[in-house]
C-alpha cells in the first residue's frame, strides 16, 4: 500500500565481537547510532536503523578495519514471502 | 516385568527408596507403551554422588551395557515406534527443550536443519560447561546407550551421516564408557550409525555450542558469532543438530514411550559443601523436598544459586515451595539452566561466594570479546572489594554500571551468565550489601569459599 518504500530491508547494525579490537572509528563516523562502553568498545542500538541515520551506519560498515560491523536484516522485517 | 533396582544398584543408592526416585510417569493417550517395559523406567533410578571436582564415576557404579540398556528400556523403535515425522510431531507435542541450559525446543531446531536441506552432523554435548553440574557425565557414564540411542534418531530423522560424541580431553571415565558402548553397538548388527568421539580442551567454554561447532570444522573450541543457527549452518557449513547428552536420552526416552518429557522431571546436580548429587526428579518436586532428600547441606539454607554459575540467586524463602522446573522458576526470573542448585548455608556469606564464582568466570573468558575480556574482571574485582568490605558506594554504581555494559555483548552467552550471577547477588544478599559498606566484611566472609571452582591455568 506504500508503494516501493516497503520493499526496502529494515536492518540493524551488528558488531562481531570477536573481530572488533574497539578501534572506535565507527563511532565517529556514526555518533548518532554508535556510543562506547567503559573500555572503548561499540554500543550498536537494537532498534532497526532509521531512514536518516542510514548513510551514517553504511560509512561506519565501510570504514571498520576490523570488518566487525554490520548490517542484517532486522527480525520479522523481511515480506513474509514474495 | 518392571524394572526394579537391582543388587548392583543398590550399591550406589544413597538412602533413597525406589518408589521416590523411580518417577511417575503417564501415558501421553494413545501411545501404547513397548509391551513389558515399565512406562516411564526414567534416566537415573538412583542419585549418583561426585566428588566436587571429579567427573569420575563412583566406584562400583558400573555402565549398563547393550544387554541390560535393552533389558531395562527395550529395543529402540524402528519399525513400529515413533520415528522420523511422528517423532518430530511427538517432540513437538511434549515441548522437550535442550537440558544444556539453553531450554531450545528441539522440534523447532530439528525441524530448521530439514527446511535447510538436512544431512550435516549431530553431536551430543558431553562437555558440561558448568563446572559444578555432573548430570550428563552420570548419564553417559551410566547410561551411554540411551544417550546414543538419542543421537542415532537425530542422525535418522536428520540423514545425517556424521555423528559425534563431544567430550572434554580430561574427561576419561566418561570416555571409557561411551567407547565401551561405542564397541558393543559396533558388533551388534542392527545399530549401524558409526559414531566418532571428538574432544576439546578442559576449558570452561569448549562446550559452548559455536565453539563446538568451530572445533568440529577445523577450528579451535572457541565461541564465535554465528550469523546463522547451527541447525543452518553449522559443522563444515551443514546443517548441524548438536544436543546436550540430557536432552537426546530424552529424546530416545519420547520415541519408545511417547511420554510428556517433563513427566520424568528435571535432571539436577544439587551442590553441597564436601560432594555434588547427580538426580532424575519425579514431576512436581519442590526445591525443598530435594534438598531434603540429598540432605547436602544440614538446616534451612539461606539461599540457593540455581541454573549454573552463571544462574540466579534466589532467596530460601521464595524458592523453597517451588517445583524445580523452568515452568516453576520462570515466574521468579530464574531458570534451571543446565540443571545446578547449589544452597547456600545460614551463616555463610552470599557475596563472598558470588566474588569467587566471578573471579573464575572473569579467568574463564576465552578473551576474544573486548567486553568480556576487560569487563568481567572489572567486575569480579569490585565485587571482591565489595565481598571485603573495601568498597565504596561510587564502587557500587560502578558494578552495576559495568554489569549492564557487559550485558548481551560478548559472541556467546558467558558474560550473561557473570551479569546475572552478579545481579541476582545484589538483589538477593541486599543487605549484607548494606552491611558490607558500612561496616566491613561479615563474618561469614572470612572462611574459604564454598562452592568449588576448577583452577584456571
Amino acid at each position: 500500500m506504500r508503494g516501493r518504500k516497503a520493499q526496502v530491508p529494515v536492518e540493524r547494525l551488528r558488531v562481531d565481537p570477536v573481530a572488533c579490537d574497539g578501534i572506535g572509528i565507527c563511532a565517529h563516523l556514526a555518533p548518532q547510532l554508535v556510543t562506547v562502553d567503559s573500555w572503548g568498545f561499540p554500543i550498536v542500538p537494537a532498534e532497526p536503523v532509521d531512514r536518516r541515520s542510514r548513510r551514517q551506519a553504511a560509512a561506519a560498515v565501510a570504514a571498520c578495519p576490523r570488518r566487525a560491523l554490520f548490517l542484517e536484516p532486522a527480525r520479522g522485517a523481511w515480506p513474509a514471502s514474495s | 516385568m518392571t524394572h526394579r533396582p537391582t543388587q548392583r544398584d543398590e550399591r550406589w543408592l544413597h538412602a533413597v527408596t525406589a518408589q521416590e526416585t523411580a518417577g511417575t510417569g503417564a501415558l501421553v493417550a494413545g501411545t501404547e507403551p513397548w509391551p513389558g517395559i515399565d512406562p516411564w523406567p526414567g534416566l537415573l533410578d538412583a542419585p549418583v554422588v561426585f566428588g566436587l571436582r571429579s567427573r569420575a564415576r563412583p566406584s562400583g557404579v558400573e555402565p549398563d551395557d547393550l544387554d541390560r540398556h535393552l533389558s531395562r528400556y527395550g529395543p529402540r523403535p524402528v519399525a513400529t515406534g515413533l520415528h522420523g515425522e511422528s517423532l518430530l510431531d511427538r517432540l513437538q507435542q511434549v515441548a522437550l527443550t535442550g537440558r544444556g541450559g539453553g531450554h531450545f525446543p528441539v522440534a523447532v531446531k530439528w525441524r530448521t536443519a530439514l527446511a535447510a536441506g538436512g544431512g550435516g552432523t549431530v553431536v551430543a554435548n558431553g562437555a558440561e560447561g558448568e563446572p559444578a553440574s555432573a548430570k550428563d557425565a552420570a548419564l553417559l557414564q551410566l547410561r551411554p546407550h540411551l544417550v546414543l540411542d538419542g543421537l542415532a534418531l537425530a542422525a535418522e530423522t536428520l540423514g545425517a551421516r556424521d555423528a559425534v560424541v563431544w567430550l572434554h580431553e580430561g574427561d576419561h571415565a566418561t570416555h571409557q564408557a561411551v567407547s565401551r558402548a561405542l564397541a558393543e553397538r559396533r558388533s551388534a548388527s542392527d545399530l549401524g550409525l558409526v559414531v566418532r568421539i571428538a574432544e576439546g580442551p578442559d576449558h570452561y567454554l569448549s562446550g559452548e555450542s559455536s565453539a563446538v561447532v568451530r572445533a568440529l570444522s577445523g577450528g579451535p573450541a572457541l565461541p564465535y558469532l554465528a550469523r546463522r543457527p547451527a541447525a543452518v549452518h553449522g559443522v563444515g557449513g551443514r546443517p548441524t543438530l548438536l544436543h546436550n547428552a540430557d536432552t537426546l536420552a530424552r529424546v530416545a526416552l519420547v520415541a519408545r514411550f511417547g511420554l510428556d518429557a517433563d513427566t520424568g522431571g528435571a535432571l539436577v546436580t544439587v551442590v553441597g559443601p564436601s560432594r555434588r548429587v547427580v538426580l532424575g526428579l519425579p514431576a512436581g518436586e519442590t526445591f525443598a523436598r530435594l534438598l531434603a532428600r540429598t540432605g547436602v547441606v544440614g538446616g534451612v539454607p539461606q539461599a540457593v544459586l540455581v541454573g549454573g554459575y552463571g544462574g540466579s540467586w534466589l532467596p530460601w524463602s521464595q524458592v523453597a515451595a517451588v517445583q524445580v522446573c523452568e515452568a516453576g522458576l520462570r515466574p521468579l526470573g530464574a531458570s534451571l539452566g543446565a540443571g545446578v542448585v547449589a544452597p547456600l548455608p545460614a551463616g555463610a556469606c552470599g557475596l563472598a561466594e558470588t566474588a569467587n564464582l566471578v573471579a573464575f568466570l572473569a579467568a574463564s573468558s576465552a578473551r576474544q570479546c573486548g567486553p568480556c575480556m576487560f569487563g568481567l574482571p572489572a567486575v569480579a574485582d569490585l565485587v571482591g572489594r565489595l565481598a571485603a568490605g573495601r568498597a565504596g558506594r561510587a564502587d557500587l554504581k560502578a558494578l552495576r554500571r559495568y554489569a549492564g555494559e557487559v550485558a548481551g555483548r560478548g559472541a556467546c552467552h558467558h558474560p550473561d551468565g557473570a551479569v546475572r550471577l552478579v545481579s541476582s547477588a545484589l538483589r538477593v544478599f541486599e543487605a549484607d550489601v548494606r552491611r558490607h559498606l558500612s561496616d566491613g566484611p561479615c563474618a561469614g566472609a572470612s572462611g574459604p569459599a564454598l562452592l568449588p571452582v576448577p583452577e584456571v591455568g
